[in-house]
């Protein structure tokens, strides 16, 4: 028994779950005037910012792999 | 019996759908499952996280206020004070983080001696006038909270680069705010205030509007006058003809 997914995978889903996530951040600020949505926008950005660098983190191993292979 | 429903079920029945997702995909080694499986947990997990801490609607709030400001208009009416309210800055004040506003009888600008202040009594008879604490002291000490600064150790250009941001972005008090300040001069203009129903019901009461003003703009007076270590007063205050503008315009008095 092991997990299904491999590492390019989550790398994959990370990216695509960063892009909804900072988009909706985004979408939600109150410059925009979409104030009306009762959630905590600090903390959806935050979440945003930290699925982005974790997907920067497997781009970053990505490179590293290339550069020093094995 | 009516009982309100938990808010948080269905983030609960996400993240437990997504959790058995998870080990059903391990289990059978399938790739699907362990996708669908993931971005379920993730996003049970995320509108746990996402849930506001409590929001209170806006015509709750304003009904439990506006009495209040409704009782301290009936005690100025009827000690017929005639004066502008007077910020007095911390310095007068026993404690810091206090705000106390100071109605002379007359409408001469007169700041107490400072030990008439210190007895802390409502009502003054050397100069004649009452003391109340201002409606917007809790909130500047929140505005302190959020920005993690001690007014009194800031200067004007300070409230002038982070008010607005404050209102805007963190505590969503405001769609804009913008300052301008001119010698001893400050005007503030507030655009789709989240009280601007209540601002408009506390116009109709004399004593509070252009004299203490409504817990917002109170709140920006106690800020200036820990800013600034001087008393402060709200001159003006207008309401756009679309009720959605609010103009003041506080004055600093020097000593």
């Amino acid at each position: 028994m092991q997990f299904p997914l491999s590492f390019w995978d989550i790398s994959l889903w990370l990216a695509i779950t960063a892009i909804i996530l900072l988009i909706s951040a985004e979408m939600l600020s109150p410059y925009y005037g979409k104030i009306n949505i009762r959630i905590d926008r600090k903390r959806l950005r935050n979440v945003a910012f930290v699925v982005s660098i974790l997907f920067l983190v497997t781009v970053a191993v990505r490179i590293i792999n290339i550069f020093f292979p094995g | 019996m009516y009982k309100r429903k938990r808010s948080g079920t269905v983030a609960y029945i996400v993240l437990l759908s997504g959790t058995v997702g998870l080990i059903t995909s391990i289990v059978f080694s399938s790739s699907i499952l362990a996708l669908i499986g993931l971005g379920l947990t993730f996003w049970g997990a995320l509108l746990l996280f996402i849930k506001p801490t409590k929001y209170v609607k806006a015509s709750l709030l304003d009904s439990a206020t506006l009495s209040l400001l409704k009782t301290i208009d009936q005690i100025i009416a009827n000690l017929n004070n005639k004066g502008k309210a007077i910020y007095l800055p911390p310095k007068h004040l026993k404690a810091l983080k206090g705000g106390t506003v100071f109605i002379p009888s007359e409408k001469d600008l007169i700041i107490p001696p400072a030990e008439e202040i210190a007895e802390e009594k409502v009502f003054l008879k050397n100069p004649q006038g009452i003391f109340i604490t201002a409606p917007g002291l809790d909130l500047v000490n929140l505005f302190e909270n959020e920005l993690g600064k001690d007014f009194t150790k800031v200067d004007l250009n300070y409230l002038q680069n982070n008010l607005p941001k404050l209102f805007i972005e963190d505590l969503e008090i405001a769609e804009n705010l913008e300052m301008s300040i001119k010698s001893d001069r400050m005007r503030v203009i507030i655009r789709e205030p989240i009280n601007k129903d209540f601002c408009k019901e506390a116009r109709k009461l004399s004593n509070i509007c252009c004299s203490i003003g409504c817990p917002l703009c109170s709140s920006i007076a106690i800020a200036m006058s820990r800013t600034t270590g001087k008393p402060v007063i709200i001159e003006k205050e207008e309401l756009s003809t679309d009720d959605k503008t609010i103009e003041i315009y506080y004055r600093i008095i020097e000593e």
